[in-house]
């Protein structure tokens, strides 16, 4: 599989002088396409760093970070933008859905950020919506859906934008366990069958089962890497 | 910005409309700070217009006052052949004599009030009375005739035509009502041909206030005005334009009247403002999270400016239409009051450039909030 991101002796610092905190202390990691990794590890360990580092959202304080071969650490915050809008959907734990918009609005955004046109725009949404089998509730609110149904949102707004990698972070935490492997399935389905790349952030022993690769990080170093003994079936 | 409808628009209006309570208060706060402004401003128009009225709508291009006169209602007594001098003057084609005196007038319950006694030359009607609603202006040439506004009617104890007044101890009679010649001073104008005039004030046959000047069709008023000064150095000449902004200067600037007025309409657009901005900005405040998210999927700048932008154009456009129809109202209701509001439509665009641009400054605050927004803190 080719590597989408190269983390290479990536260093975060988070503030200055003695209160200065070390987030990642020389990491590398490498992210590719078609697998399902995930970030493990205690609270405060570096994880949801790394996983800010890899998906373009945070530049290292040193190191070098590529993105599909081109090297992106120290670019301007407008520069880092357009490659997350190029290259990865987000997932996020807490499902960061806009209240006012719809199901169908809340897709619909990732591809109008893009500049498709509306009418191509509210196909690609229903059928993100369709693939995540919530065709259904195209037209609720997010106040209208489950936890579940939230994320599954989520997700179809995260892939709507057919990204190279989906970035998730803690996306089972807030939900119950059958919600949370049908979630899990999902993302296995979409990185297996699609060949995207699918990096998760998690604490949950529940859904390990589903990764090729598991990084354990703790205190800011990557303390084991492992291919999953039993990666998951396609 | 495209201007064709999109998610964007979506986006901007839903952000303010979904939360229906939310909504209601950043409008209320909109539409309280549209009102007050419109309001504020309206009384001091009102109150700019009422003075200088009588100026503007009296078909002179130049006023003879006397020295040092400063407004309209403080005038200052002239002899009549200072007119017959001017009439002589290259570009003159008419001088004609008029009045503004204070008297007191008796009401028929016994009462006392304050009129302003407006004395014109009944031949050539310049000075008189416009917008008669009711009576005939022929009527002046009766001896003791007096024509008032209707508005005033209650004040004066005065219920019809024919009716009989007393005025500085002598009598008058109401022979017609105008509609709308408002007084700023509460002293309600009764218009009378000169004579009457002079008659009702005391005034001396060869006395008056002001002389009221044609110029030539072709004459340059100001060259004309000039050639008076020349010849009349102990007298005031001022074009219309600058005896109307005279009068309402010092009413405006060196009366407590006048400068209280400046100050609630300077208070009423300052408080607008800033109510305006400070709801519009924390509307926007209160979407931060999602801005956020935006942010963090990769949405460029322009993408947050122009929602944020179209959102405070939305409620530029809500706020100030509810705001200045309630204006609107309340000027509709206040035209038979004391006090005159006046909202033209001058004003009302002017109020609407100054809510969109509050509005458009509040996003533009906003704007450098939400860009110094961390794509990361989505993460926390």
């Amino acid at each position: 599989m080719t590597a989408l991101v190269e983390v290479a002796q990536a260093r975060v610092v988070y503030g200055t002088g003695e209160a200065s905190v070390e987030a990642l202390k020389g990491v590398s990691l490498e992210v590719r396409k078609g697998e399902i990794l995930m970030l493990m590890g205690p609270s405060g360990s570096g994880k949801t760093t790394l996983l800010q580092v890899a998906g373009a959202l945070l530049s290292p304080t040193a190191g070098t970070v590529r993105l599909a071969g081109e090297r992106i650490d120290g670019l301007t915050q407008e520069d880092l933008g357009r490659r997350r809008l190029r290259h990865f959907g987000f997932v996020f734990q807490h499902y960061n859905l806009f209240p006012a918009l719809t199901a169908a609005e809340n897709v619909a955004i990732a591809l109008d950020l893009k500049g498709v046109p509306a009418a191509r725009r509210r196909a690609a949404a229903h059928e993100a919506l369709d693939r995540v089998g919530l065709g259904d509730r195209a037209a609720h609110f997010p106040s209208q859906l489950s936890g579940g149904q939230k994320q599954r949102v989520a997700i179809a707004r995260a892939l709507a934008g057919e990204p190279d990698a989906i970035l998730a972070d803690e996306p089972t935490a807030a939900l119950d366990s059958a919600s949370g492997k049908r979630v899990v399935d999902l993302l296995h389905d979409l990185a297996k069958a699609q060949g995207r790349a699918v990096v998760l952030v998690t604490h949950d022993p529940r859904i390990v089962e589903a990764a090729d690769r598991i990084v354990h990080i703790e205190d800011g170093r990557i303390r084991e890497a492992a291919e999953h003994p039993l990666p998951a079936e396609a | 910005m495209s201007l064709s409808p999109g998610l964007r628009d979506l986006l901007a209006w839903r952000n303010l409309a979904h939360d229906k309570v939310r909504f209601f208060v950043t409008l209320i706060g909109i539409v309280f700070s549209v009102t007050l402004m419109a309001v504020q401003t309206g009384l001091l128009t009102g109150f700019v217009t009422t003075i200088s009225k009588i100026v503007d709508k009296t078909d002179a291009d130049l006023w003879l006052v006397g020295r040092g006169v400063r407004s309209i209602d403080l005038p200052a007594n002239i002899p009549e052949r200072r007119r017959f001098q001017v009439l002589g003057v290259d570009g003159v084609a008419a001088a004609d004599p008029f009045m503004h005196v204070f008297a007191q007038m008796k009401r028929p319950d016994g009462g006392a009030e304050s009129v302003a006694v407006v004395g014109f030359d009944l031949a050539t009607g310049r000075g008189g009375p416009w917008a008669l609603a009711e009576g005939d202006i022929a009527d002046l040439a009766l001896p003791d005739a007096v024509v008032m506004d209707r508005l005033y009617k209650k004040k004066l104890g005065v219920e019809r035509i024919g009716q009989t007044i007393e005025v500085n101890g002598r009598r008058a009679r109401v022979v017609g009502f105008t509609d709308g010649i408002r007084t700023f001073t509460q002293s309600p104008h009764l218009f009378a041909d000169i004579k009457t005039a002079r008659y009702l004030t005391g005034y001396a046959e060869d006395r008056l206030n002001y002389v009221l000047i044609e110029t030539a069709r072709d004459a340059d008023p100001q060259a004309v005005a000039a050639r008076i000064r020349a010849l009349l150095p102990d007298i005031d000449v001022y074009t219309k334009a600058e005896f109307s902004t005279r009068s309402s200067m010092y009413w405006l600037v060196t009366t407590g009247a006048g400068f209280s007025l400046v100050i609630a309409s300077a208070l009423g657009l300052i408080v607008g403002m800033v109510v305006t901005a400070q709801t519009l900005y924390a509307t926007t405040m209160d979407r931060l999270p999602e801005y956020a998210t935006l942010r963090a999927m990769g949405a460029p700048g322009s993408y947050l400016y122009g929602v944020i932008l179209r959102q405070a154009a939305i409620a530029a456009v809500f706020g100030f239409g509810a705001g200045i129809s309630i204006a609107a109202f309340i000027v509709h209701g206040a035209r038979d009051g004391s006090a005159a509001i006046l909202l033209p439509w001058q004003l009302a665009v002017g109020l609407g450039l100054a809510t969109f641009a509050m509005c458009a400054a509040a996003a533009v605050i906003s704007i450098r909030r939400v860009m110094a927004i961390d794509p990361v803190s989505v993460f926390k």
